[in-house]
Order: C-alpha cells, then structure tokens, then sequence
C-alpha cells in the first residue's frame, strides 16, 4: 500500500551509495558513520513509539541498557555465544521493558516522560549498586567481545542493521499499523472512537520499539567491547536520540536517518573548537532553530525545496 | 424483552454536581429518538456513559439484554453502538479517506498488518455522507463544519453500527448542509438504524424522530411524542428558564 518505484528506486540508490562509501572515504569519518548508523537504530526505535503515538519516551537509554547490559553479563561472565547473547537481550528488553512501561502507557502527556526519565535514573542507580560483580558497577565491563574487528567491517554491519531495521520499519509503518498509530498521536479519543483498543496499539509500538532497541543496544556493546553506566544512562545520549529523530523529521523512517546523520557530524565538526559538553547547547540552539522554522524536521524542508525545484523547471521548461 | 439499548436507573456524578440523576430509558429496535434540554442538562454525558469513555456511579446500561457496563469503549463499538461528538474530533493531519480508513479498521494488529485497507469501502462511505470526489483527499482544516460532520458520521458509519447517538449534528451548519445531514439520517432510520439524536435545532429534529425525550439537571422532564413533550409546562419551563 502507497509503496511506489520512486521510493523503491531511492531505497537502492541510498544502499548502493553507502556500500561503496568505504572506497571514498577515511577510516575516522567510518568511525563518525558507525555512529550515526546507531544513533539512527535509536532514533528510529523512538520515534516508533514516540514520534507516532505522541507519548514521549525518555526513558529510551532504559531500554538500550537492557538490551546492552544483558547481551554484555551474558558473553561476557557466563561466556555465551554472540549470537545466543543477542537474541537473549532482545527478549529481555521487550519483557523487561513491558513490566516498567505498562502501567506507564496509561497515562498521558508529561507524566509519560517524567515517569519514563525516572526508569533511566533508577537503571543507572540500580546497576551500580545490585550485583556489582555482574554488571561491573561504576567502571562498568570492558574487553567484551566484539562481533568483527576493524571499521570497514564494523561499517558494514552497523550499516547493515540500520538498513534492514530501517526498511522493515518503513514497511510496517506503511501497513494500517502505522496509520493507527499516527492516529493515536493525533487524536487518542478519536481512535477509541473508532472502535479500536489503544491500549493494545501502544503496547505494540512499544514493543516494536523495545525490539529495536534492545538490538541496536546488544549491537552496540559488542561494537564498543565495553560499557559504562555513566556512558549509557546519560542525558545527552537521551537527548540526542530524541532531538536526532525530531529534527530529522518525526513520524518517518527517513526523518531519523537523516537527523542522526547530521547530528553526528555535527557534534564531531564541533569537537576540535568546542570539546566540551557546550557542544550540546550548539546542537540544541541548532535544533531549536530548525523547529521553529519547520517542525516536521528536515525531511519536510528537503522535500519542499525538492517540490519547488521541480516547480521552477517546469515553470522554465519548454 | 431485550432493547438495543438500555438505561436502567442511571447515576453519574462529577464531584458535587449530578449530571444524570437516575436516568431510566430505552429505545426499541429501529427507533428513533430525540434527546433534548437546554445546555448542561447532562444530553452530552448519557452519550459518554453508553460508550463507555465516563463510568457512571450507579446504575445499569444495557445493550440487548447484555450489561456492558464494565465494557471498553471498543468492545461497546463491537457490539454495534457509535457517536459523533458535539465538536468534531478529526485526525488533523490525514486525508478525508485516511480518516475514514481509521472507522473500517478491524481491532487486530495482525490483521492490520497483513491486510490492506479497503479503498473502495472508503470511497463508497465519503461519496455516501455527500463528499464529492474533489473532497476525498482534502485535510480537515480545508473542510467546512458541514464537512466535517459528514466526516464524523463516515467514520462512525464505518465501523458498521446498529445504534447511533448523534450529538448536536445540526450545530453549525448552513441551511445546506441541514438538509444533507437530516436526508442523510433519513435514509438510516429507513435502513432500519437504531438512533438517538440530540440537537438545539428542534425544528430539524422534529421530522426525524419518532419519540421525545426532555431532560432537564439530569433527570427526565418528559417523554413522548414530539408534540406532547413541547405542550409540557415543565419543558417550556426549562428552555425559558434555562441558562
Ligand atoms: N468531565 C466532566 N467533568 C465535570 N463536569 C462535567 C463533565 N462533563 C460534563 N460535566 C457537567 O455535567 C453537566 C451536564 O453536561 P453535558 O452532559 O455536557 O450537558 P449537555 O450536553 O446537555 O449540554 C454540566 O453541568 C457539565 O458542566
Ligand atoms: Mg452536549
């Protein structure tokens, strides 16, 4: 429903192009790229339950956290398999995160995200404190096995599930799913109104959400070979997923790709002039501005000035 | 004997104030029934309590012999009961069809996810409340207040109910639009729908009901023909004394 080859043919034009990118540029802008390929899985898992719905998450490090920490324990201290690990903390951030967040996606608005920051908090206390020999406490783990080695392959592979991530979500999203879920981020009663039961359609997306993230979290600690809780349960993570898939474009697929893209190579042109964490009130002050001129993010822009474009030609054509 | 619908001596109060104040009525298989009373009567909050989106503080509500009570709104919408809201509720950044689309969706995820939606249903229900082909991609904030009741009626008809509660339908509308929307309303009392309508415009009303209801602080003031409850001392009362 609604695909067309237009979009088909950009969708391969988009893999072909980043499949060859490696032949083009330097190993530290891979380095930049494998970030933004997971920053975008992040942004993506977001914006599935929040940029839809309108029930802000920010309690996203919450659930990459599980999914990171327990694929980390798993291989790590009990010597399991990557490929046992994965699957193993994708499950657990799905259950782990449906106990917290059902009673949570009864009720609306601020609450939503206060009580969903305060998840983030208590999984950052709670790490350092419970099982200290498992989770490693403050200094959290590090020498964790990582998947491949080197950034080209490292490319590849974030790349690699980014894309499918992205692709699947893109076709789900175009199913009436993803209609009924922007519909609750438009009119919650409406939709009740309509005969269909919101509660079930939340749980959905955020299950939907969970999934992705406690795979691009398992992906992610098996990239980096270690893990901190300061580094993860952090504020600045939290809002660089959020402001990656606002100011991209929420309520897409594409919008969070390319909002994680520009962050990430924003935050790292800004690094050699501003070290510091000043770079986030940069990024922040950028973000605002976007917003105030199109709230539907950079996509909107990208896709109005392609609109006008094509107007001027025909306007100057023959 | 079972009615579609049943109130059987219904409380509903918010804090201090009693908005139903124990309410017992009933329509009858293809009835057509006219709720009025001046603003603040409690019209609005019968509506809510049949479906489910307030609970009441006692009482029964029935619907075929069943008590769906304890029901969510959408199993209540299963068993054949909708409304249109005094003000328009609409998905403000979807299309006249995609609105529509949300009203024929089944309430499994699964099938949701593996079938697509049914334009030709769409199509057919815009066209049916009056839309013109022109209309069909049109977003809310282009659509008049006349369209945007017809909108809220597609949806509603589209999740294929037997029993309608209409609020305030009239509202807003240009002479026009009335007569659209009253056709309308008269074709599904002929199709043998269950309906209870609300409305100020008691002119526009009186042809398409077959009993009145008069309400007043909650409770019933009369009830009967058209005609009978307007003759009703305590009825013109109301409306004159009213606020
Ligand atoms: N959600 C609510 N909370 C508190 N009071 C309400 C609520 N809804 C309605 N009321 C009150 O209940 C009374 C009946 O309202 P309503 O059913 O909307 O009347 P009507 O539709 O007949 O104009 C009014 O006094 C109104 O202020
Ligand atoms: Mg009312």
């Amino acid at each position: 429903m609604g695909i067309r080859w237009q979009h088909i043919a950009l969708w391969i034009a988009f893999i072909v192009v980043m499949l060859a990118l490696p032949e083009f540029v330097s190993k530290g802008t891979l380095r930049t790229i494998i970030f933004a390929n997971f920053l975008a899985i992040f942004a993506i898992s977001w914006d599935v339950l929040s940029g839809r719905t309108g029930y802000i998450s920010f309690g996203h490090p919450f659930l990459i956290g599980i999914g990171a920490y327990t694929s980390a324990i798993l291989s790590y201290r009990f010597g399991f398999p990557v490929a046992a690990s994965i699957p193993l903390a994708v499950v657990a951030t799905m259950i782990g995160g449906t106990l917290f967040f059902l009673p949570a996606l009864r009720i609306r608005g601020s609450y939503f995200a206060l009580v969903t920051l305060a998840f983030m908090e208590l999984m950052y206390q709670l790490v350092q404190v419970i099982r200290p020999d498992l989770t490693g406490g403050t200094r959290g783990m590090s020498g964790i096995e990582t998947i491949t080695r080197g950034a080209v392959n490292n490319y590849y592979l974030s790349f690699s599930l980014m894309v499918i991530i992205a692709l699947a979500m893109w076709l789900v999203m175009k199913t009436r799913l993803g209609t009924a879920l922007s519909a609750i981020g438009m009119n919650e009663e409406s939709v009740r109104g309509s005969g269909l039961d919101t509660t079930k359609l939340k749980l959905a997306a955020f299950m939907i959400a969970a999934f992705i993230a406690g795979l691009g979290g398992a992906f992610y600690v098996h990239y980096l070979g270690s893990i901190a809780p300061r580094a993860l349960f952090d504020i600045n993570f939290l809002f660089t997923i959020i402001v990656a898939a606002l100011i991209g474009g929420a309520s897409t697929i594409i919008g969070p790709m390319i909002g994680a893209f520009f962050l990430t190579f924003l935050l790292e042109y800004l690094r050699p002039v501003l070290p510091g964490a000043e770079r986030y009130f940069i990024y922040g002050g950028i973000a605002l501005i976007l917003y105030m001129y199109q709230p539907k993010g950079i996509y909107e822009v990208a896709k109005q000035g392609w609109g006008r474009l094509r107007a001027v030609r025909a306007g100057a054509g023959p | 004997m079972s009615y579609p619908l049943e109130l059987k001596d219904v409380v509903k109060r918010f804090g201090g104030l009693t908005a139903t104040n124990h309410m017992s009525f009933n329509v009858e298989n293809g009835e057509s029934l006219g709720l009025i009373g001046p603003n603040g009567a409690g019209k609005t909050t019968i509506f809510s309590l049949i479906m489910g989106e307030h609970r009441q503080t006692a009482g029964e509500i029935l619907c075929n012999g069943e008590d769906i009570s304890a029901l969510p709104t959408y199993a209540r919408i299963g068993r054949g009961v909708c409304r249109t809201y005094q003000i328009p509720r609409p998905f403000a950044e979807m299309d006249v069809l995609e609105n529509i689309r949300l009203g024929l969706m089944p309430n499994s995820i699964w099938q949701m996810l593996t079938r697509n939606p049914d334009r030709y249903k769409e199509i057919e229900l815009a066209l049916s409340v009056g839309f013109s082909e022109n209309d069909l991609n049109r977003h809310p904030a282009e659509l008049s207040m006349g369209d945007l009741r017809k909108l809220e009626l597609a949806r509603t008809l589209a999740t294929d109910p037997s029993i309608m509660l209409l609020d305030e339908v009239f509202a807003g509308l240009t002479a026009g639009e009335i007569a659209q929307i009253a056709d309308l309303i008269n074709k599904k009392r002929e199709a043998g729908m269950t309906l209870i309508i609300v409305s100020h415009d008691l002119r526009s009303l009186e042809p398409l009901i077959d009993r009145a209801i008069a309400m007043n602080h909650g409770s019933i003031v009369a009830e009967g023909s058209f005609a009978k409850v307007m003759a009703d001392p305590d009825v013109r009362a109301s409306y004159l004394g009213g606020e």
